[in-house]
């Protein structure tokens, strides 16, 4: 169990049993956040990510659900196939879990008083539903003067298209990504969970600025984070043409600057190569490891090899149906060539340099065998103690430390609220 | 007495926040800008010439890069040739006044500008020091150097893409790319993420150095995908498709359509005109439709093709059934709902024309950010300080 919980677990807890923890002593440093605590109210995959990943750098995130309205993925998934509740779930990884029955006012009342022991609150509800609950940002903010609201939604907290409900394809419909992404001949290319995700990641910064910001003033912030203007902001340049009148191209796995830039097919089958040649050092490179001929005249500048990029791209295909995808990339990388095997989630599982960084990761805890996670977002010099630490808990596993121990119900209590429905 | 714009000013969320940026990759610049958005004060120190990201396409139609314009904005610029003595104090000084480095010299560049993690702490103990590199600066492979199609493809999410209807279309072509630099940006935000819970974690011990990697932001945005495998599923970009809905054609252009509730799902038969086919009372259960998804697809693609978007997409937020456009981005720039948000400012570029920038993908709701914009000039502020 992480020092950076100030509290022992409960008998349910999965503590997560990760290399990190049995790494030197000596960078013995709090993770970053360690202190921080952050009242939860977020559901699905954006928000959610976002508090992962500050309690991935310490904070104590203590994520409120019900189990009339339990989050996603505590029920089967038939779109994914998963025909059950999941049994690890990467973004409620670290949290503490309790539950509360927020259509009760008594539930609201405790929500609030988690709140105000709480740093900052976060929420991913359509705009609208904290305020009929009782948890608008002035409301909260009654409970603790100085607080940092975060609220996460599809289209942000105003404008015509606020109450716009949404998932992740939607977002990238919605802010441009989706069409520039595709084909240069075929229709735009629905994003999927990268999407949520960015939008969790923007959050995370959004976040840590608004608590920076609060240190320095005392004052409260309410974070409005639309996820459909993440996807905007990865089409920035894009948009910056379009505000001048001209129509961005739609390159596909071309690049206005770079040929050969692209992937291609190799000897093994659906195994492809990634290239991008950025120089004429590079192309000199490439074609010696390859062992060609680079005496084309087509081909000896940058801009002639973007002008006949079609015909170099199926020179390039011709030279590399015969090679090994993965020596050839190690080649070309030691040659100073930018270039990388199209992975699968098998060869990222069993890679050396990200188990090295602990980008992947091995967990487990009671009840789940071992299995490979996405670890630290970053390495911190200062501390080993960023990552996960402990696994998906389970519906209301935390409640004896946050409704006992922070809030200081008794026993009888909260027999009593669990009674009426209000603890449900 | 302060002037109003100085009380606007500290009034931001990083006001006095201050950020030395050397970036040649989109992802360090977009770190420092998303800092700078904030409020921080970021001093790009460019090398005599110019940052790379100057001449990096798509380009405006008189030369300028439309791209640096997106990443510069908010930024200050100073030129410094790390080779000169000169060059090496203005490094030193601007190290000297920053509570932020953001830096992705190539590690083996480093040594030789006492730029290596040892030596600045050495030099700066409370400074944060967050290098940003393609793979990272630690690990077997952290002397790879990689361009956003390899990173996407080395995070994961590249062998995933496309689905639905584009790789149904073309199914023998190689994988697809995200648009422009997806990975780039999840490094650079996350790299600017971490450096604020770095700095925020000052007081109690200093200043620290943190390695962010492109290459793992991809992967830690793509998790579900190495969650899918420890449940037992290899994804594959021909079978990570929704059952039905996705991408469809209508009239006038295309539209996303995603119902995962039971309850989306009635709303959708609403909106097709409750046909025939969606009678079926087996069509009632989810798993039954996910079954014969290529068949409701077909009916939809059908029922699409014969309406236009905005009535498809107006009617489909009536009834609850999520539906967008896939907007262009000049639709985007025009939109409604940007326009209300403020989404877009003008900002001056370097050439002096103005241009529309998205400010920034967040909003703080009780001190709003800084709308006003330019785009540096090189070495602005030494030309400043000799005038």
């Amino acid at each position: 169990m992480s020092q950076d919980y100030p509290h022992s677990p409960s008998p349910d807890s999965r503590p997560a049993q990760t290399p990190a923890q049995s790494q030197s002593p000596s960078r013995a440093l709090r993770a970053p956040l360690a202190g921080v605590r952050i009242a939860d109210f977020t559901i699905h995959a954006a928000g959610p990510f976002c508090t992962h990943l500050l309690s991935q750098l310490g904070a104590e995130c203590i994520k409120i659900e019900s189990l009339t309205r339990p989050d996603a993925f505590r029920k089967p998934h038939a779109v994914y196939g998963r025909m059950s509740a999941a049994t690890f779930d990467q973004v409620s990884a670290n949290k503490l879990s309790v539950r509360l029955n927020l259509k009760q006012p008594e539930a609201v009342a405790l929500a609030k008083r988690i709140v105000a022991l709480s740093d900052v609150a976060a929420e991913s509800f359509r705009p609208g539903v904290m305020k009929r609950l009782g948890l608008s940002f002035d409301e909260l903010c009654e409970a603790r003067r100085d607080l940092v609201l975060l609220s996460l939604s599809s289209c942000g907290q105003s404008g015509p298209d606020s109450h716009f409900a949404g998932y992740a394809p939607l977002f990238g419909a919605w802010g441009g990504l989706g069409w520039m992404s595709g084909y240069s001949d075929g229709p735009p290319v629905e994003m999927r969970h990268v999407m949520d995700h960015a939008a969790g990641v923007h959050a995370a910064l959004a976040t840590m600025a608004a608590l920076n910001q609060r240190r320095r003033t005392g004052q409260a912030q309410h974070v409005d984070l639309a996820a459909r203007e993440v996807a905007s902001a990865m089409i920035g340049d894009a948009l910056v043409l379009a505000s001048l009148g001209i129509t961005p191209e739609r390159p596909g796995n071309a690049d206005l600057a770079m040929a050969p830039h692209g992937v291609y097919p190799t000897a093994q089958p659906d195994r492809w190569l990634t290239l991008a040649i950025r120089d004429d050092e590079q192309w000199r490179s490439l074609t010696r490891v390859l062992g060609q001929e680079d005496d084309d005249a087509r081909y000896a500048t940058a801009s002639a090899r973007v002008a006949h990029r079609a015909d170099l791209d199926r020179l390039v295909t011709h030279w590399l149906a015969t090679r090994d995808a993965e020596s050839t990339a190690e080649q070309l990388q030691q040659a100073g060539v930018c270039a990388h095997v199209s992975w699968t989630m098998q060869d990222i599982a069993s890679d050396p340099h990200l188990q090295a960084r602990g980008a992947v990761t091995t967990v487990q805890a009671p009840g789940i065998p071992a299995r490979l996670a996405v670890g630290a977002p970053a390495r911190f010099g200062a501390t080993d103690q960023v990552g996960i630490r402990r696994l998906t808990p389970a519906l209301g596993q935390d409640e004896d430390y946050v409704f006992g121990e922070l809030l200081g119900l008794d026993s009888a209590q909260r027999a009593d609220l669990e009674a009426r429905g209000v603890i449900l | 007495m302060q002037s109003k714009e100085t009380q606007h000013t500290d009034m931001l969320p990083l006001s006095g926040c201050r950020v030395l940026e050397r970036s040649n990759t989109v992802a360090a610049a977009y770190a420092g800008r998303m800092l700078a958005a904030l409020g921080a004060q970021v001093v790009m120190l460019e090398p005599p010439g110019g940052s790379s990201l100057r001449r990096a396409p798509p380009l405006i139609d008189d030369g300028e890069s439309a791209l640096f314009a997106y990443l510069a904005v908010g930024k200050r610029s100073l030129a410094a040739d790390p080779d000169s003595a000169s060059g090496r104090a203005l490094l030193e000084r601007e190290l000297g006044a920053a509570d932020i480095l953001i830096d992705d010299t190539p590690l083996r560049e480093r040594e030789a500008l006492d730029l290596t993690p040892e030596a600045v702490r050495r030099r700066f103990p409370d400074l944060v020091h967050v290098s940003v590199l393609p793979f990272g600066a630690a690990g077997p492979k952290a002397d790879w150097d990689g361009e956003e199609i390899n990173l996407l493809h080395a995070g994961g999410e590249g062998f995933l893409l496309p689905n639905g209807l584009s790789h149904e279309l073309f199914p023998d072509r190689p994988p697809l790319k995200i648009y422009g630099h997806f990975g780039g940006y999840q490094g650079g935000a996350m790299a600017a993420f971490c450096a604020l819970a770095a700095w925020w974690a000052v007081p109690a011990g200093g200043g620290q150095y943190v390695d962010v990697s492109v290459q793992d932001a991809v992967l830690s945005v793509g998790a579900f995908a190495l969650q899918r495998l420890g449940d037992g599923s290899l994804e594959h970009r021909t079978s990570r498709r929704f059952r039905y809905g996705g991408v469809f054609e209508a009239q006038d252009g295309f539209i996303e359509l995603l119902t995962l509730e039971d309850r989306q799902w009635s709303s959708l038969v609403e909106l097709l005109g409750h046909p025939a086919w969606a009678a079926d009372a087996g069509l009632r259960d989810p798993l039954e439709r996910s079954r014969r998804g290529d068949e409701i697809n077909g009916h939809i693609r059908e029922w699409m093709a014969r309406h236009p978007v905005e009535d498809i997409v107006r009617r489909a937020q009536e009834l609850g059934v999520p539906a967008a456009k896939y907007r262009l981005p000049a639709e985007v720039i025009h939109g409604e709902q940007e326009r209300a948000r403020g989404l877009f400012a003008p900002a001056v570029l370097a050439s002096g024309r103005e241009a529309g920038i998205l400010v920034a993908p967040f909003q703080f709701r009780c001190t709003p950010l800084p709308r006003e914009g330019r785009v540096p000039p090189l070495d602005e502020m030494a030309q400043e300080a000799s005038t």
